[in-house]
């Protein structure tokens, strides 16, 4: 069965290369396609409590994502209260209304919000804020006056210091905020010469900027790694048109398996754009192993077919293994909890798979195809690749070196291992969208810069909720008021139930407003002591119905302003605002316009008649953003100088506390929203979900490794190599101080599937050459030979190859770039050194009493004969 | 004196009415926009001398969530078409129950404007800002209840339909409006309008304002129910009225400070 397949690619290599063509092209025709998604939203599911709560509580508040605007000036002495700094924000402001995408009546800005100020002895006045740009400094300062009077602005529209001010653009889907910020940016630039310097962040920004970035990156470094990969590989080979066929099994590995993703319906999410880049890797190392060996043997026999035959047959077995393996660690992802990570891990080993028959399938086929003078001149080349060069010394004489130093090696190992696990006892969970740019990037400058400026750009909401019945409770207060009355009053109660019942669900209207309507119609219809007590029946009704208005009782506004005075204690918190601050707000300019009247009033009465006052301004309804029009839920905006998960987690950790420890009157429940904390939901997720994920995948691998050697010994020794290089990458990370992110979270997989690769192949290798040599110092010489050199070779390729992630301007890319490179060369040098010293030491485990039959995974003949000839 | 116009203008229409009915439909037209529109302010803030209405109004918002207001609304004319003033008294939510406006609206000059909220115990003189804020939170701004002053607009008629004028208003100045231009649909009977379209600087109506029921109280048309929408977040706010009274003779001594405090409940219902 294996003849045949093996046999079928060199009898007809036109019909694979037609076959795969036809493939290639036909699922590449998908890839144009493509949909882009960049919403770190979507790394939670769509049921996802948290995330369904977040967005119950973005349509509850009418809350919309935000683009931020600075404008700073440091020219002028009063920053950019000047006339002419204020007639650019005001053009911006209004000109900003109108682009498509932007939800105009919420948009945050001087010339959008109001002024409510005294107006001169008991005299009240509600003006916008800025009508029109001032003609005069003194205007100028003025309106800067004004705005740092009114808490809802101070610090977030107008600086602490009065110096800057911000815009705040609503937009109605997060993926136009790029195109907007374009166009915001179209704006300014036609502005001319002036001194302000415009500043444009926000979470939404930074998301869909890096989209935009991710594309180009997937077109650039991608093709960039595959060119790096190609001139090694044609500098250990001495071969163009023998390297060129990993390329091509790497390319269309990344084109079906790309096509197969788009046409699937599957958006390309920032997890899936980089399988082109870990696929590349896996794909390319099979065929180098493949062509490492051809180089060794063909040159021996001058017969390509039969050359690649035996090579093909021999390494069928660990190649399969290999990509088993590799499979099943990215298999692993779809443990985890995370819609994006579960098709990057399926598709991803899907790759492999593709990788895996190509490489049986195309590279033979590509060989036996190809002109007799291009081989010619690898005969020529030969003693110089055979014999391995430069390389081939260097690993030779570090394996020599490694045998006689096993004993130090392996105290070195357990050193490294050691300081590794402190590395990784100092591992620093975190994640932080704006900072997957690098620093120099105009988006982190302008977070920088705003964050410094402004109380913070980064929003969460500590949402306060009242969860009893508020209809129950008010119809059950008429009822207790019509206790004792005729059986025709209370028939008539019933029915006016029902009636405010069938009303609630034919019109917008509530049961409550409809029972106290009709109870003071029938007060004016009736007369005598069916009025009174209908009268009664309303008071209560209306008692009732003030009394659920939670957020507009006093005692409860206290407690938020406690909430409040508690989060603002803290350093990463810029600002908090809630219902209270409006309330204290108005009710201040109301009384006197003193701060001594910067107050919550006493009644629920006064409270709700100061928020009347409210809503008689241009924008009433941005009240509605602070507490539900029922008055039963209310939305604390914390707003925080940092948008790391771990600062949000700590600002959550003390409120958390603080509403444990003072729990909030008449069973108020707290729970959190937000962008900012959203992401911290599904880091938490991702790396509670990575580990189990790894340690599956742990556990799967070893039990391949067992059944592919037959031995729990290899087995465990198979598992040594990517044991070393995950500790070893991970204790890195953690010594560096870098932080542990999505892009770290899913390189653990990559991994153990290139290192457990290197061992498989290093110890079925090691295995047959022992069967023959039946000694293990013999054996290990020939190891680094051609062995030792096709392991490092295909490590320095696949890391030198990836170098080029490090010129991305994308944070994870420079991340997958630089730890893959560690992973190669501590996984390769952990399997050509480490490897051999504990065979060593473990030798008489290793060989069986009596000589055994083959090692299981390869009976061919073949491989014994490929053994001698490198041992002759 | 006003007496007399009133019946005078009566007359005038009652003639336009018959020749409408004998002649063709459009010799009694009128052709004048500015005149049809103070026709209009006239008709629907200046029905007879004085007046006493019920008001409740259904705010209910993009997503269906509703709230309410009830108050109580006594005018008094001091000139057709110029000057009059208002005493507004709440009644529900209970809780702004007696929160009460004294308006005194001026034709020539800003309108004085006072209030009182009893939870506070304090009377509050509001100054003149440009007067499209929100009325109470309502979609209805402070202008749509006291009335736009014909002469703050450009008027011009479009169309004379069957029953309608369509007339388009552009404000003179663009300060303190939100809107490029509006278009009134007048009902060429009864000069109230049916409908008027607000248009924004980029050429789309966000607003609209229809009466939904006109009733015939004391001779009087009077809009009793009219619906405000805003068409961009989806909101809108329907307006009942009801226990309409007219030419009462409500005291022109009500219209004070004093008032505020204390309601003249006799002339409220």
């Amino acid at each position: 069965m294996k003849r045949k397949i093996l046999d079928f690619p060199i009898q007809h290599p036109r019909l694979i290369f037609v076959g795969l063509a036809a493939l290639a092209i036909g699922l590449g025709a998908a890839i144009p396609g493509i949909q882009i998604d960049t919403d770190p939203e979507n790394m939670l599911s769509e049921h996802d409590p948290a995330r369904v709560f977040h967005n119950q509580t973005k349509d509850q508040f009418a809350l919309h994502d935000l683009i931020v605007v600075g404008v700073v000036n440091e020219a002028e002495p009063e920053g950019v209260f000047n006339p002419a700094s204020l007639g650019r924000i005001h053009e911006l402001n209004e000109r900003l209304k109108s682009i498509d995408g932007v939800i105009a009546r919420d948009v945050l800005g001087p010339s959008t919000m109001d002024n409510i100020e005294q107006a001169g002895p008991g005299t009240i006045r509600f003006e916008w804020l800025m009508e029109e740009a001032p003609d005069s400094p003194e205007e100028a300062l003025a309106i800067k006056e004004a705005a740092l009077r009114l808490p809802m602005l101070r610090g977030t529209v107008v600086s602490e210091d009065g110096d800057s001010v911000a815009l705040y653009v609503p937009i109605e889907s997060k993926d136009q905020s790029h195109r907007i910020s374009e166009e915001i940016e179209a704006i300014i630039a036609g502005f001319g010469d002036h001194t302000d310097e415009f500043y444009i962040t926000g979470l939404p920004v930074a998301e869909d900027t890096f989209g935009v970035e991710m594309f180009k990156q997937m077109a650039i470094s991608a093709p960039l790694a595959a060119l790096v990969i190609l001139l090694l590989m044609w500098w250990f080979f001495r071969s163009f048109a023998l390297v060129l066929s990993p390329m091509i099994v790497a390319m269309t590995t990344v084109t079906i398996t790309m096509g197969t993703l788009i046409a699937s319906g599957f958006p390309v999410h920032i997890m899936s754009s980089m399988i082109p880049i870990f696929l590349m890797p896996i794909a390319v190392v099979d065929s180098v192993h493949l062509l490492s060996e051809f180089v060794d043997i063909y040159p021996k026999t001058g017969d390509r077919k039969a050359a690649i035959k035996e090579v093909v047959g021999h390494l069928f077995a660990p190649m399969l293994y290999t990509s088993l393996t590799s499979a099943a660690g990215f298999l692993s992802l779809t443990l985890t909890p995370i819609p994006p990570v579960r098709v990057f891990g399926v598709f991803v080993a899907l790759g492999i798979g593709i990788a895996f028959v190509l490489t049986i399938l195309f590279v033979p086929a590509y060989i036996a195809a190809l002109p007799e003078k291009r081989l010619t001149a690898l005969l020529s080349a030969k003693r110089d690749a055979s014999e391995g060069g430069l390389l081939g010394r260097i690993v030779e004489a570090v394996g020599a070196r490694s045998l006689r130093f096993a004993k130090p090696i392996l105290v070195v190992t357990v050193a490294a291992i050691a300081i590794s696990g402190y590395g990784i006892s100092q591992i620093n969970i975190n994640d932080n969208p704006v900072r997957w740019f690098k620093s120099s990037h105009k988006i982190r400058v302008a977070d920088r810069v705003l964050n410094q400026e402004l109380a913070g750009t980064y929003t969460a909401f500590l949402i306060m909720k009242q969860d009893t019945d508020a209809t129950a409770e008010i119809v059950a207060a008429g009822d207790r008021a019509l206790q004792g009355a005729s059986d025709s009053i209370r028939g008539r109660w019933d029915a006016l139930k029902a009636e405010a019942e069938v009303h609630s669900e034919d019109e917008v209207s509530n049961v409550a407003d409809s029972l106290i309507e009709a109870t003071s119609d029938l007060v004016f219809d009736t007369s005598g002591e069916e009025s009174e007590q209908w009268q009664s029946v309303q008071t209560a009704l209306e008692e009732a119905q003030t009394r659920s208005k939670t957020f507009q009782n006093p005692e409860h506004l206290a407690y938020i302003e406690r909430l409040q005075e508690e989060a603002d204690a803290l350093p990463l918190v810029g600002k908090t605002s809630s219902i209270a601050d409006v309330v204290k707000t108005v009710y201040r300019e109301l009384i006197s316009g003193e701060q001594k009247d910067y107050r919550i009033p006493g009644s629920t009465e006064a409270v709700a008649q100061t928020l009347l006052q409210f809503q008689s301004s241009h924008r009433p309804n941005d009240l509605w953003h602070l507490v539900s029009p029922d008055f039963r839920e209310s939305a604390v905006w914390v707003q925080l100088k940092s948008g790391d998960n771990q600062d949000m987690m700590s600002v959550k950790s003390e409120l958390d506390a603080f509403l444990t420890a003072n729990p909030p009157p008449e069973g108020l429940r707290a729970q959190w929203a937000g962008l900012t904390f959203l992401n911290t939901v599904w880091q938490d997720e991702m790396v509670g979900g990575m580990l189990e994920s790894l340690m599956g995948a742990f556990v799967i691998v070893f039990l391949m490794m067992v059944l592919l050697f037959r031995s729990p010994v290899y087995g465990a020794l198979a598992m040594v190599p990517l044991t070393i290089t995950i500790v070893f990458t991970y204790g890195l990370i953690g010594l560096v101080g870098k932080d542990y992110d999505m892009p770290v979270a899913v390189l653990s997989s990559l991994t153990l599937g290139l290192s457990v690769d290197f061992a498989i192949h290093f110890l079925e290798r090691a295995r047959t050459i022992q069967t023959e040599t039946h000694d293990w110092r013999q054996t290990m010489s020939l190891m680094f030979q051609e062995p030792g050199r096709a392991i490092t070779r295909n490590a320095i390729v696949i890391a030198i190859g990836f170098l080029p992630l490090l010129g991305a301007p994308l944070v994870p890319y420079n991340t997958v770039g630089f730890l893959m490179a560690a992973i190669m060369a501590v996984s390769s040098i952990v399997t050509v050194v480490l490897l051999p010293s504990i065979m060593m030491q473990i030798q008489d485990r290793l060989s069986p009493k009596k000589k055994s039959a083959a090692p299981g995974i390869d009976d061919t003949p073949a491989s014994i004969a490929t053994n001698k000839e490198q041992t002759a | 004196m006003k007496t007399l116009t009133k019946t005078w203008l009566a007359a005038v229409a009652a003639a336009i009415l018959v020749s409408t009915l004998t002649t063709s439909a459009q010799a009694g037209d009128l052709k004048d926009a500015s005149q049809i529109v103070n026709r209009t302010n006239e008709a629907q803030y200046y029905a007879a001398n004085d007046g006493r209405a019920l008001v409740r109004m259904k705010i209910v918002d993009g997503k269906g969530r509703s709230q309410r207001r009830q108050f109580a609304v006594l005018r008094r004319d001091l000139k057709d078409g110029g000057d009059q003033n208002y005493l507004v008294v709440f009644d529900q939510p209970a809780d702004v129950r007696n929160t009460a406006f004294l308006v005194k609206k001026h034709a020539s000059k800003d309108d004085d404007r006072w209030l009182y909220l009893p939870g506070l115990d304090l009377v509050k003189r509001i100054a003149a800002s440009d007067e499209r804020t929100s009325f109470v939170g309502t979609h209805f701004f402070y202008e749509d209840i006291s009335g736009r002053h014909p002469d703050e607009d450009k008027h011009e008629l479009l169309e004379t339909t069957e029953t309608e004028y369509v007339v388009k208003s552009t404000p003179k100045s663009s300060k303190g409006v939100e809107f490029a231009h509006y278009t009134l649909r007048i009902n060429k009977k009864t000069f109230l309008p049916s409908k008027i379209e607000y248009v924004n600087a980029q050429g789309k109506v966000y607003r609209r304002i229809e009466t939904a029921k006109v009733d015939t109280v004391q001779g009087q048309p009077t809009i009793t129910r009219l619906k405000v929408s805003d068409l961009e977040s989806g909101g809108y706010t329907l307006s009942d009225v009801s226990n309409v009274g007219y030419d009462l003779g409500i005291p022109d001594d009500i219209f004070v400070e004093g008032s505020l405090r204390n309601p003249p409940q006799k002339w409220l219902r």
